[in-house]
């Protein structure tokens, strides 16, 4: 892929096919970005797409964004911004990750929102005086309530079939860290025809990563090639610069306020807030209390006031120093913080049972998540999310109370 | 009725709510069903592709078919007449006459047109008490679909509340059994397994409608549905309980079929195609499997591959030259670098999104009254700790807030919608990537059945609560206009108290606990 690359950008730049390079950006931040594209997508908004993903990843160079919206110039640009994607978010490097293949019964720990499908209104739908009676609306609630309910028994069946399954076929797999087959693996022995893609699949991802080890070899010749490109055209740029300048300061003062992503991002931020502060007001209640306790204790009882309860005062609070270190962590980001996908492993504590012999758990070179940990990190997940949900339904329930309010002779029964 | 406008967009994000779902039963589907086929003989001679059930694409419509309206008014009217019955009973006990109540369980059970009038039925009460109340009752609680008080348009009888409440708690809770049921006997007999399935997808469409039909009514009184969900074990009557304990029956027997089955067959398997494989089951000769060749051959190579990426570093001179091109692409940007870039902000975000659930499991944690006085002292230090610590996550998150506001004068005009937009949990790296930071994928590690079932569960809360609160702000965002009648009724619908976690619990209880295999 790196040699590739190389050609293909020498490629580019040579023939000035701005376009191409445009959509070659296009279709890998939106990989990244989960997203799909087709062959179709217009080059207006490719060009737009790849112009806030960059702006996303920190990059400001103003250059970039003056490049018109037609896709037609800015090799050079791109080439630039190219390369700071590959250090910045580690374009490669996170391609590869997303892109991999999964031989085993893959999960994803991610805990973040997913994304809603875009409900769009057909015109299919009813006709234009149709008017939607709510105990359609609530059918529809019901019945996705059902759905819910399904999924939930659906997933623990197959919770058991995995587990028949790994159990069944514990110690057969070459690969002491798995130990056993996954779903697919399994299939696979029974049905070696129909995976020919799968072995293909794996080949091509051996191919990429040698590609990428060979990359890394050149490097420095890369990173020393970029330099110059930026010496040209910082030559070429100091031409006209004084032009753009005023251009540039009248686009700065507008502040972009429509952007979908900053909205909700803005809402997350608010609702955390609200959140802390709620804990805040909470937290200090309660500390004033305690605090109000123990002063009065202090004031009755003179062993308190002596040196002899210093002591007591020192040990405990080592005792709880860790605990508080543990605390300020809390607010530190979590490198450890488990997205994208984890491959089920069943794997019992007792070394003796139906492993082979010589199966040793150190020659771990994959990282492992144990289910204990994870299974801690949802539960605190649910619980935010249903605080979440009960502020929301609170909300909706003043807003009904007002309501209730506004309306005469109407008594309204809440639930 | 609703405001069209609004209307429609609730009721196309319902839609949309329910197309995700669907989707991801199906997927589900397709995987189990390729499980299940590996648990069974490897020799059986049909091919094992999974087809996609027949039974999930009734699902997919948006309203009660017309096959389904006619159940509805059938089941309606077999109710009315249970209920008529039962109140006349509790009336006047009198002699039954067998003819008519054979005629009248007869009637029950005939399709009929809509028309009919349920005249005859109260002339025909006062005779036949006495066979009604005998046995009269079982046939019609023991068919499935149970029936069940629905009269179109949906309206809710108060005089048939008691009864209908409890039914459709049997009903959910059929629901995942037959599926069950459904699934495991479904490798037993492939002719058997869409007529099941369609008896299934039946009985689960119409516990569909009669599902929706119980939340008009949970609307005036929660803690009963509360009730009868948990209560739905322990099933009104006899009826329900036998039915009840059919469905496990048959579930244990099916289920039970990979211990038995394999065994009896056995030594009749004999004849087995000898493929390489070989015949019997997984449970026989898990252990003794290989993969093949060309599948060893990639996935080693593959692996190593992986391992050589892991240990490879960038080497000082590609850091070097690396660093020093990036501070002079740097001094371009039209702001120097000092906050952080928007991906950096989401990060942060998303690191501080749980620590209001943490910090207050450790503030429920302290107890209320500390035995002892270091222990109380110990308990205030932590408080005050964790106050430290609030401020200082308020404190980041202003400084978070600011960044971002400063970020935004720079953003260009953002594409189309927050989906194409937002990363799909892009770790953001740091500035020093040196090393690949590739690793093998990860191991999700489990010890035992329950673990994995938990972790199930788990994230099946966790996403039905994030498609929860995503509809529930929609509502809200639909109804900041004025307000109206209709409205309310909308907002009503999403500030159900029902929790929807105590559902599944609840589900989980009443059908996990006894279907072990």
């Amino acid at each position: 892929m790196s040699a590739s690359l190389v050609f293909i950008c020498q490629e580019l730049l040579g023939r000035g096919k701005s376009l191409d390079f445009w959509k070659l950006l296009y279709v890998l931040l939106k990989q990244i970005h989960r997203g799909r594209w087709t062959e179709s997508d217009a080059i207006g908004a490719q060009v737009s797409f790849v112009k806030w993903a960059l702006w996303y990843h920190g990059y400001r160079r103003p250059q970039l964004q003056r490049l018109v919206a037609d896709g037609s110039a800015g090799s050079r640009e791109l080439l630039l911004a190219f390369s700071w994607l590959l250090h910045c978010p580690g374009l490669l490097e996170q391609l590869l990750a997303r892109n991999r293949v999964q031989t085993g019964d893959e999960t994803s720990l991610c805990t973040c929102e997913d994304d809603l499908p875009k409900s769009q209104e057909g015109p299919s739908d009813a006709g234009p005086e149709d008017r939607v009676d709510v105990r359609y609306l609530q059918w529809l609630n019901g019945r996705l309530r059902l759905q819910w309910c399904s999924l939930h028994a659906q997933h623990q069946e197959q919770c058991k079939l995995l587990h028949k399954i790994h159990l069944f076929t514990s110690g057969s797999h070459m690969d002491q860290n798995l130990g056993h087959f996954s779903v697919t693996e399994a299939d696979l022995i029974r049905h070696p025809e129909s995976y020919k893609q799968l072995v293909q699949l794996l080949d091509s991802e051996t191919t990429q990563l040698e590609a990428f080890l060979e990359w890394k070899q050149l490097e420095p010749v890369y990173w020393q090639w970029m330099e110059t490109v930026l010496d040209d055209m910082a030559e070429e740029g100091s031409m006209c610069e004084s032009q753009d300048a005023h251009v540039e300061k009248r686009r700065l003062p507008e502040v972009n306020s429509c952007c979908p992503w900053a909205v909700k991002l803005a809402g997350q931020m608010d609702r955390l807030s609200w959140d802390l502060l709620a804990l805040q007001e909470q937290l200090h209640q309660l500390v004033a209390q305690r605090r109000a306790a123990w002063w009065e204790k202090v004031a009755t009882r003179e062993e308190l006031q002596k040196e002899r309860f210093s002591a007591t005062a020192r040990k405990a609070q080592e005792s709880i120093g860790l605990k508080l270190r543990g605390l300020t962590s809390l607010c530190a980001p979590q490198k450890n913080r488990m997205h994208g996908v984890c491959r089920l492993v069943l794997r019992n504590n007792q070394p003796a049972s139906k492993m082979p012999l010589g199966q040793c758990v150190s020659k771990e070179a994959a990282a492992t998540v144990s289910a204990a940990e994870v299974i801690r990190e949802l539960q605190v997940r649910k619980a935010s999310l249903q605080r979440e949900l009960q502020q929301l339904q609170q909300q909706c329930r003043h807003r009904l109370d007002g309501i209730a309010e506004g309306l005469e002779g109407v008594i309204c029964v809440s639930p | 009725m609703l405001p069209a406008g609004r209307g429609r967009r609730a009721a196309a994000a319902l839609k949309a709510a329910l197309g995700e779902v669907a989707e991801r039963r199906r997927e589900l589907e397709q995987r189990a069903a390729r499980s299940r086929a590996l648990l069974g003989r490897w020799d059986d001679e049909e091919e094992e592709r999974p087809q996609p059930q027949a039974g999930s694409s009734p699902e997919h419509e948006d309203k009660p078919s017309a096959k389904e309206l006619e159940e509805l008014e059938l089941l309606n009217r077999a109710l009315e007449k249970a209920l008529k019955v039962r109140k006349s009973i509790l009336k006047t006990p009198l002699e039954a006459q067998g003819a008519r109540g054979q005629k009248w369980a007869g009637e029950a059970h005939a399709p009929k047109k809509a028309e009919e009038q349920q005249a005859p039925v109260p002339a025909e009460d006062v005779p036949e008490c006495r066979k009604v109340r005998a046995g009269g009752k079982k046939p019609l609680l023991l068919k499935k679909p149970s029936p069940y008080q629905l009269r179109a348009p949906y309206r809710t009888d108060p005089d048939v509340k008691k009864l209908q409440r409890k039914v459709p708690a049997r009903c959910v809770s059929q629901a995942p059994r037959t599926a069950g049921k459904i699934s495991s006997k479904g490798v037993t007999s492939k002719q058997g397994r869409s007529h099941r399935t369609a008896t299934g997808a039946s009985a689960r469409e119409v516990c569909a409608a009669a599902e929706p039909k119980e939340t008009p009514g949970l609307s005036e009184s929660a803690p009963n549905e509360q009730q009868s969900f948990s209560g739905g074990d322990s099933a009104p009557g006899k009826n329900s309980t036998v039915a009840g304990k059919q469905l496990l029956d048959a579930g244990k027997k099916s289920c039970g079929f990979l211990g038995e089955y394999s065994k009896k067959k056995d030594t009749a398997g004999a004849w087995g195609r000898s493929t390489s494989p070989g015949t019997g089951t997984l449970q026989e000769k898990g252990c003794q499997l290989n993969l093949p060749l060309p599948y060893r051959k990639a996935y080693s190579r593959n692996s190593r591959a992986w391992e050589r990426c892991r240990l490879c570093q960038t080497s000082a001179d590609a850091a070097a030259a690396r660093t020093h091109f990036m501070e002079r692409i740097q001094t371009t940007f039209c702001s120097p670098k000092l906050t952080p870039s928007p991906a950096e902000i989401e990060e942060e975000l998303r690191g501080l999104q749980d620590v209001p659930s943490r910090l207050r499991q450790y503030m429920e944690a302290e107890p209320a009254d500390p035995p002892t006085l270091q222990r109380e002292y110990e308990s205030l230090l932590t408080l005050e700790g964790l106050q430290s610590t609030v401020s200082q996550c308020l404190q980041k998150l202003q400084l978070l807030q600011e960044a971002l506001e400063s970020q935004l004068r720079l953003c260009p005009n953002c594409p189309g919608d927050v989906g194409s937009c937002s990363p799909a949990c892009v770790p953001a790296r740091g500035q020093t990537c040196d090393s690949a930071d590739m690793s093998a994928l990860p191991l999700l590690c489990y010890s035992s059945l329950q673990e994995l079932r938990d972790l199930f569960a788990l994230k099946v809360q966790v996403s039905m609560m994030h498609q929860e609160i995503a509809l529930q702000k929609g509502t809200i965002m639909e109804s900041q206009s004025n307000f109206d009648l209709e409205e309310t009724q909308l907002l009503a619908l999403h500030r159900q108290p029902k929790n929807p976690t105590l559902c599944l619990r609840a589900l989980s209880n009443h059908s996990w606990s006894s279907g072990s295999l």
